[in-house]
């Protein structure tokens, strides 16, 4: 995680209300300088709506945006030092490439001569590798070349923070991996703060230092992708990060550090708690798919259920084993090719045993 | 079939309809203006000039035409581009059809009626007796070239806010969101985009008011009181009064042709103006 | 409705009618005046096939007869009884001004069975070959001896007869007494001119038709109403070309304008003069005593009228002075039909305005046909409008 040292833009208790809908709920979220933060969340999560009132679009109905240190609430879009990638571009289409990056630097008063502006602008087209398009009509340009047309005409203007709202949405798998790959290089070349809003954790978990997952208006976790990933707070979020397979328990000794439920089934488990827990809490448990070794014989393990293999995919690099036990249902796993070659292939209806080491159950909020 | 004979097969219900209800009758009109009126009126073939000499005979009507037609163009253009601004950026959606049906509902009726509705309005009872009321007395508007205008503006406004509406309704939101991202003003995003974008509307509201406005004669004959002449009137006198079919048809004809000269430049300009791929949608 | 139509009044003074038989304040004082008002026109009824049909025909005269008139120029209920009789349909096409009517039977086709042409039109319908003589054999309720002569004798051409006496009226004009500020009523054309040009400046109105305009312009001078002089038709011009700056407008729809004030005095057809007076007695009809234009209109069956027997037939049926009677008491225009007046009420023929005294009626002249036609009139009417 690469520490924020200087706090940009914060929402304070950021609320805001569309109608009788709570589209964002006490938004609280300081953003470093530098950073590359990620809005991450399924649609209607209220990601987009605490982007656009970074960017001015949107009244917080309560609470404060502050950019620099001064609250902005009251400063309209075109003032704010705050530039946007948005999801279809909105490209001006009456204006040719050069003329739609240029468009934020006529803007500025006082004016900034023509040469200096024809000057950033082509820096900005080599910039995002589009030298020599310029003067080309944005419906001559693809899809993934708008993309960077868009890109270049927020970051000509240098901007404070640049809010990208879903920038990859319209591109194909393969544009929208090297694209990723190019955001995060600019990231770094630039050394702008980026804000990313996306529904996709994939593209959030590669590009983003900090990832603020969202669910009903509300932030449920921030932190770096890897803490997402391994302490998520909840069964949200959890599922949203990654996959993992998940069961319902309750608490039955809730010691310090060491936990153990009873599931459903009546079998006690261990595990590590990443909220506060009271036994007889109604819990969810999460064991990640990769972190579950599947084999023939039981392990001396903290746990091993006995399964049987009913389905197997094959994904090159790793396998995809569903497996399921009498008492709690079906377990994913995946099995890294090595620990594959090591056990064998697993084949449908076969016995097997699952297990996993200490630790790697998550004792979560339901 | 090949695609060529499909796509001809497609054009002839249009190409004859043009060929029946315009080109014939051009030709006809064309023809006509070079002969001479009849004792009793109508038609008499001949070829002479005479026709077209005699067309200073009707330079007021040409006159009032060419001042009162562009005149009424940019009027009802300056009236309609804020209304169609609002009924399409600014008007909550759940009221916009209402009030898209509110600038229709005037087309239900004649524009003959609605004209006739006018002369009690700007006449002697209506709205300079209003303007007695608070000191300005003597005004007349009825039978002036403004009373026409203003018949012409109301009559025609629906046909101007409708392409304009159009384009801006078509007009992606998120352009303006840019826009203001980008750091401009309101109002320089309405000159920077919306007006440039909205053109082709604007272009099509013009094009179609003018082009009606040229050939108008119902308007200035009831709210001028026949002291606004424009060329329609001097057609509808020319044809069914005094029957002169030759002079008439050389009448119509340079009215054609000015139209025609006028329309062209209008075009020209408007796609150097534009210049971006939407303008072909121009008419 | 429009502007362009010369035989308006008509249409006027039927609209102004049915206005008071809707039931306005005045109803009962303008019915008892008049001595109109009993019949309700309804015109423009042109689907024969949604009509009930007799159970048979008197004579086999066909389905329907197309009749071409002015507007509220009729009686419904007699083509009512006309259908009933025959078992013919009135199918009724309206039509604004006679220049109209010529148009459309000089393009051809027009499908009418009988049409009602104005006096100085006829000639011209016969020269240029569009209608028939009438065989009068089959117009047993045709009396010619019972119409006024003056009014019947534009029938005739060349001794043939081709259209029978339908209506007629004057052309004179109406002066809103009470903005001449105790000066006497006007009684001649001089005097309508000059006071256009002075007291009542901005408030005159002038027909939109050449005929009455130029005509009454033509006045001024003591010339012919008819004429087409060159020296005194420039004269005219002169006149009018000086007055228009000071007219209201020039349009034959002056009787809205004349009611709210905007205008003091206007060229005006008997009709309309009637009935202005009627509602504002401060409106005076006059007509010109240097003369002016007396008018007559006339049925007449265009050649190749499609329903021959039924043209008869309804022209006839029309001319029977019951029948007819009715008629006037519908439309408020005098006729020339002797038989017909006797059964019209007193009040009615002793009126002044559309039976005017002798003298001013010997002053005034017909339309003549070479009038209408004259192009250089139409072009003096067309320079005056768009001057």
């Amino acid at each position: 995680m690469s520490v924020a040292i200087q706090t940009i833009a914060e929402l304070r208790g950021v609320t805001k209300i569309f109608g009788d809908v709570v589209a964002a709920d006490s938004l609280d979220l300081a953003i470093g300088e530098g950073e590359f933060l990620s809005f991450l969340g399924p649609s209607g999560c209220g990601k987009t709506t605490a982007l656009r009132m970074l960017a001015g679009f949107e009244k917080p109905t309560k609470g404060e945006v502050l950019l620099d240190g001064q609250v902005v609430n009251d400063l309209d879009a075109h003032r704010r030092p705050v530039n946007m990638v948005f999801q279809h571009y909105a490209l001006f289409p009456h204006l040719s490439v050069s003329d739609n990056i240029a468009y934020g630097l006529r803007q500025q008063r006082p004016r900034i001569e023509r040469k200096i502006i024809s000057a950033k602008v082509e820096q900005a087209l080599e910039t995002v590798r589009l030298g020599g398009f310029g003067p080309r009509r944005i419906w001559e340009m693809s899809g993934g070349q708008q993309q960077r047309v868009a890109l270049a005409r927020a970051i000509v203007n240098e901007p404070k923070l640049l809010l990208l709202d879903e920038p990859m949405a319209a591109l194909d798998r393969k544009l929208r991996k090297e694209m990723q790959i190019e955001l995060q290089n600019l990231q770094r070349q630039l050394g702008i703060t980026f804000v990313l809003v996306t529904h996709d954790q994939e593209e959030a978990l590669s590009m983003s230092d900090r990832i603020c997952v969202m669910e009903g208006g509300r932030i449920v976790q921030v932190g770096s992708p890897r803490e997402l990933y391994d302490t998520p707070r909840s069964r949200y979020v959890a599922g949203f990060v990654g996959t993992s397979n998940f069961f319902d328990a309750t608490v039955t000794d809730a010691s310090p550090n060491h936990i153990t439920v009873q599931m459903a089934s009546g079998r006690q488990l261990h595990g590590t708690p990443e909220i506060p827990i009271d036994t007889g809490q109604a819990v969810c448990v999460s064991i990640r798919p990769e972190q579950i070794a599947l084999t023939r014989a039981e392990r001396a393990a903290e746990a091993a259920l006995p399964v049987t293999i009913h389905n197997r995919i094959f994904l090159g690099e790793h396998t995809e084993y569903l497996a399921r036990n009498e008492a709690l249902g079906d377990f994913l796993v995946l099995v890294p090719r090595q620990a594959e070659l090591n056990e064998g292939t697993f084949n449908a209806g076969e016995q097997a045993f699952v297990s996993w080491d200490e630790g790697a159950l998550l004792i979560l909020e339901k | 079939m090949t695609q060529r004979g499909r796509n001809a097969l497609l054009l002839t219900p249009a190409g004859l309809w043009l060929l029946v209800m315009l080109v014939l009758p051009l030709l006809v009109v064309f023809v006509f203006s070079f002969g001479e009126r009849g004792a009793a009126g109508g038609y008499v073939p001949a070829f002479t000039l005479e026709q077209y000499a005699n067309l200073p005979a009707r330079w007021t009507a040409f006159k009032n035409t060419l001042i009162l037609a562009p005149l009424g163009t940019i009027a009802a253009l300056l009236i309609a581009y804020p209304l169609a601004y609002f009924l399409a950026v600014r008007c909550a959606p759940r009221w916009r059809t209402s009030m898209l049906i509110l600038v229709i509902v005037p087309f239900w009726t004649s524009i003959l009626i609605r004209s006739y509705a006018w002369i009690f309005i700007l006449g002697g009872r209506g709205l300079p007796a209003l303007l007695e009321t608070i000191g300005i007395n003597d005004v007349r508007f009825i039978n002036t070239p403004f009373a026409v205008l203003v018949g012409i503006v109301y009559g025609y406004l629906p046909l101007m806010v409708f392409p304009i509406f159009v384009s801006l309704d078509k007009l992606d939101k998120r352009l303006l969101e840019a826009s203001a991202d980008l750091g401009s003003t309101p109002w320089r995003t309405f000159r920077q985009v919306t007006l440039p974008l909205s053109t082709p509307g604007v272009a099509t509201g013009c094009m179609l008011v003018f082009i009606l406005l040229m050939g108008e004669f119902l308007i200035p004959a009831i709210l001028g009181g026949g002291k606004v002449f424009f060329v329609g009137n001097a057609l509808v006198d020319l044809f069914l009064q005094s029957r002169n079919w030759a002079y008439g048809s050389a009448v119509a004809m340079t009215l054609v042709i000015i139209m025609l000269i006028t329309v062209s430049i209008y075009m020209k300009f408007i796609s150097r103006l534009g210049g971006h791929r939407d303008d072909v949608s121009l008419m | 409705m429009t502007k362009d139509n010369g035989t308006i009044s008509k249409q006027k003074f039927m609209q102004e009618l049915r206005r008071y038989q809707k039931g306005s304040v005045t109803r009962r004082h303008f019915l008892g005046v008049t001595g109109l008002g009993m019949a309700t026109t309804v015109l423009g009824t042109a689907m024969p096939g949604l009509l009930p049909r007799p159970a048979f025909a008197a004579g086999d005269i066909g389905d329907r007869v197309i009749l071409a008139t002015w507007p509220n120029y009729h009686d419904e209920m007699n083509f009512e009884a006309f259908t009933e009789a025959t078992g013919a349909h009135v199918q009724v096409n309206v039509f604004g001004s006679n220049e109209e009517m010529l148009a459309k039977l000089q393009a051809g086709g027009s499908g009418w069975d009988v049409f009602v042409p104005t006096n100085y039109t006829i000639t011209t319908y016969v020269g240029e070959d569009l209608i028939i003589p009438l065989d009068t054999s089959k117009l047993p309720n045709y009396d010619a001896g019972s119409f006024e002569q003056r009014f019947s004798d534009a029938g005739s051409v060349d001794g043939t007869l081709y259209a029978v006496p339908k209506n007629w009226g004057t052309t004179g004009f109406a002066v809103n007494t009470s903005k001449l500020d105790g000066a006497p009523t006007p009684t001649t054309w001089k005097e309508f001119w000059d006071l256009t040009m002075a007291g009542y400046s901005g408030r005159t109105m002038v027909h939109d038709y050449q005929l009455t305009t130029i005509g009454n312009a033509l006045k001024y001078f003591g010339y012919s109403f008819n004429s087409v002089e060159e020296k005194e038709l420039a004269d005219a011009e002169k006149l009018l070309l000086d007055a228009k700056p000071h007219l209201f407008a020039i349009s034959s729809d002056y009787q809205p304008p004349m009611r709210n004030g905007d205008a003091w005095m206007t060229m005006c057809w008997t009709g309309d003069g009637k009935q202005l007076n009627v509602d504002m007695p401060e409106i005076a009809f006059v007509l010109g005593a240097e003369g002016g234009e007396l008018w007559s209109d006339y049925y007449a069956i265009p050649k190749g009228a499609p329903h021959m027997d039924a043209a008869y037939a309804l022209i006839d049926f029309l001319l029977n002075p019951e029948v007819n009677a009715k008629e006037v008491l519908a439309h408020g225009y005098p006729s020339a039909d002797a038989r017909t007046n006797a059964l019209l009420p007193k009040e009615l023929l002793e009126d002044p305005i559309l039976y005017p005294a002798a003298e001013l009626l010997n002053a005034l002249e017909f339309g003549a046909a070479a009038t209408l036609t004259d192009p250089n009139r139409a072009e003096l009417l067309a320079r005056f409008k768009s001057a």
